[in-house]
């Protein structure tokens, strides 16, 4: 293919990876911190945009692991555990990188790192990426358009979630049982998106 | 078959090592701040591993910086200039630090981390402030909520100080303490016996370092306090003065009566003190004794509301309308108060309604 | 379930003795999330918000200031009294603000019954919804004090 069709079919990727197949609304994968982090809408910002920046990275060294270390190797079946290693890596040199040369952004961002490195989301799209076979281009636009997606749906949860802050919910229902019934309200707004994208 | 399980296992453990390696590479050489130096005053100069916070650094040259939380930002009282090399103001120092203090480089000594050379300043009078040990030998219940704490110094053996300053006591781990907290309590004591403290210290419900003292301490143990510190302290001037302290806030008077006691001054006093009850006064004898060992000193002990079984012929009332009743030619006085902001607001309006002058007006805000 | 780091942090310090002995949850097992709404919707029942609660005790404790540590006469039925520790404290959660150490102490004078609260516990009331967890020494029931206050 060439770089000018790869680049569409990016496009097209993290379109869908935002809307009609939100690697969260729609695979619910990365629930755990969605559920705990959203109560507020400061936190969700922090904690979404770290997401997106360590989704994307992790996305595209997992692709360069896999495709020139595994595929050539046939050792394809130990990509569970190349990733994760490549991911906690990953998460734990920038922890330091950014200790060091930005306080400030530590003080942001860098509380939300080690929450990441076990975010289902973030190992699920790297192996989508080896299930869909998509090349490297076409794996940039899915990395950020997937981490766009968590984002997204993080966001609208908080900002939810904050405007639901002072109504009184069901003893029972309070914390995770009325975000997971908000979820999955989400989730049947979102498969309205379906059919948007041709071929989708 | 063999073969390609050891490649395989080869391969995944070889990028894991490479991977381990390169993150204790980068830590050793990213999260390593080498040697950084301190210059202090631009005239002293520190040389330090980098990495920790400025705080704890200047604590261990023996350089005490005031702090009562230990460093986790929640006391702010651990302010300094840091002229050079401190870096942005971080999100945990925002709360404490207003716009002319950023202007002037005041930062939370405990929060910036030493990361190259810095150059600060730091008040002289820190210089002074020692760690001191102690042994409690004696604590007299004088009231049911008010403890006088007598500290006998160990190491250093002696500690000078002005009348009217204050140490900050250590209240370590204790069954509901998880944290060791630092609180700060005025001096008590006669200021010639410099190898003794005594503290005069109310019980605070919630009080970290109060229910450490009324709770858990016992005579024979050690405690650790650092100091002095304060800038409460007698004018140099012949004024008459008059105090204004209750409960615990008689603590820094005292010292100040034995001090002039001590040199024989010859100044004219008068001690309003106010209580709730007949059974909240305290030292009475020793009030009385100061009266006829000082040329011209009145206490005058004021009770809000006299029970009718206690016999009680003194002042009543609220304490600052006993100065206002009491206090003739007030414009010469020089007024000394210690004890609540509350206390301390309500006296300081009587006080320039009489005619005080508000140059002439010291106080030791509890806060 | 995993809590955002703030929360976490902020549910250490509230537990911890940091800042007052005993810390501010007492030795109740809920998060403090849990409790603020749990709070939230004992007040919502009692048609109150917490910035009234606030200012009622905002009230009481200007009239017993100026008591200067005496008992002073509240509405007829009550009697409030100050007293005020050196120092300040700062607030549990990450923002600006010191708040004095001045305890406010109401009796109901025909039964005896006190209630006491901090100028840190209105703050917390006003601006969090925390009335602090079951078992703490300064926890105000919410039940309790809106029928003392209004």
């Amino acid at each position: 293919m060439s770089v000018g069709t790869e680049i569409m079919q990016a496009c097209i990727v993290a379109i869908s990876a935002v809307f009609t197949q939100n690697i969260l609304l729609a695979y619910f994968l990365g629930l755990c911190p969605f559920i705990g982090v959203s109560r507020e809408i400061k936190a969700a910002f922090g904690l979404g945009l770290a997401v997106i920046f360590v989704l994307t990275c992790t996305v595209l060294l997992n692709w360069i692991a896999y495709h020139y270390v595994l595929v050539p190797l046939h050792l394809e079946f130990f990509r569970f555990i190349l990733f994760i290693i490549i991911i906690a890596a990953f998460v734990q040199f920038v922890e330091m990188v950014i200790e060091r040369y930005s306080p400030f952004l530590y003080q942001q961002l860098g509380v939300f790192l080690p929450l990441i490195t076990v975010n289902c989301a973030i190992l699920g799209a790297a192996l989508f990426m080896v299930i869909r076979d998509y090349s490297f281009i076409v794996t940039i636009g899915w990395g950020l358009g997937s981490g766009t997606g968590w984002f997204l749906a993080i966001m609208a949860m908080a900002g939810i979630r904050q405007r639901l802050a002072h109504d009184r919910i069901p003893r029972g229902l309070q914390g995770p049982g009325v975000t997971l019934i908000i979820a999955g309200l989400m989730s049947l707004a979102f498969i309205g998106f379906a059919g948007v994208l041709q071929g989708q | 078959m063999i073969v390609s399980t050891l490649i395989a296992v080869l391969v995944v453990s070889s990028i894991g090592a490479a991977l381990a390696a390169l993150l204790a590479l980068s830590e050793s050489y990213i999260a390593n701040y080498g040697e950084c130096r301190i210059t202090i005053n631009d005239e002293r100069e520190l040389t330090v591993q980098g990495g920790k916070d400025l705080l704890s650094m200047l604590t261990a040259e023996k350089i005490f910086i005031p702090s009562a939380c230990g460093g986790r930002a929640t006391c702010g009282l651990c302010k300094l200039k840091v002229l050079e090399g401190a870096g942005p103001i971080l999100p945990t120092e925002e709360p404490y630090l207003d716009e002319k203090e950023r202007a002037s480089n005041v930062r939370l000594s405990c929060q910036v981390k030493v990361k190259g050379d810095l150059r600060i300043s730091i008040p002289q009078e820190l210089f002074a402030i020692r760690e001191y040990r102690a042994r409690c030998t004696r604590i007299v219940d004088l009231t049911h909520d008010i403890k006088l704490f007598r500290l006998e110094l160990a190491e250093p053996g002696t500690m000078d100080y002005v009348p009217g300053q204050y140490v900050q006591l250590l209240a370590p781990k204790y069954e509901k303490n998880s944290e060791e907290v630092y609180r700060a309590y005025s001096i008590a004591s006669d200021p010639a016996q410099r190898d003794v403290i005594e503290l005069i210290i109310r019980l605070v419900p919630g009080g970290i370092c109060t229910t450490y003292c009324f709770e858990y301490l016992k005579e024979g143990d050690e405690v650790r306090m650092n100091g002095p510190y304060g800038e409460f302290h007698l004018s140099d001037t012949d004024a008459p003065m008059v105090f204004i302290a209750g409960g615990s806030g008689m603590a820094p008077i005292r010292c100040i009566l034995h001090h002039m006691k001590n040199t024989n001054s010859r100044r004219k006093a008068v001690y309003f003190f106010g209580a709730n009850e007949v059974r909240e006064m305290f030292m009475m004898d020793e009030m009385h004794r100061f009266e006829s060992e000082l040329p011209d000193f009145r206490f005058v002990p004021v009770i809000a509301k006299s029970d009718a079984s206690e016999a009680w012929d003194g002042e009543t009332g609220l304490v600052t309308d006993a100065v206002q009743r009491g206090l003739q030619n007030a414009s010469e006085y020089e007024a000394y108060l210690c004890g609540s902001p509350g206390m301390i607001d309500a006296s300081i309006k009587v006080l320039l309604d009489l005619g005080v002058k508000d140059t002439g007006i010291f106080y030791d805000k509890f806060a | 379930m995993k809590q955002s780091p703030n929360d976490a942090h902020l549910d250490a310090v509230l537990r911890s003795s940091a800042l007052v002995a005993g810390g501010f949850m007492g030795d109740d097992p809920r998060r403090v999330m849990e409790v603020v709404d749990a709070d939230a919707g004992a007040l919502f029942g009692l048609g109150v918000t917490t910035a009234q609660v606030a200012q009622r005790l905002k009230e009481i404790t200007e009239r017993a200031t100026r008591g200067l540590g005496t008992w002073v006469e509240i509405d007829e039925q009550y009697e409030a009294m100050v007293d005020e520790a050196r120092g300040l404290l700062p607030c549990p959660w990450p923002h600006e603000g010191y708040y004095p150490k001045r305890v406010t102490t109401l009796k109901v004078v025909a039964s005896g019954r006190t209630f006491r609260w901090s100028d840190l516990n209105i703050h917390m009331i006003e601006a969090h919804g925390f009335f602090e967890g079951k078992g703490s020494a300064f926890r105000i029931e919410p039940a309790e004090i809106v029928g003392i206050l209004f």
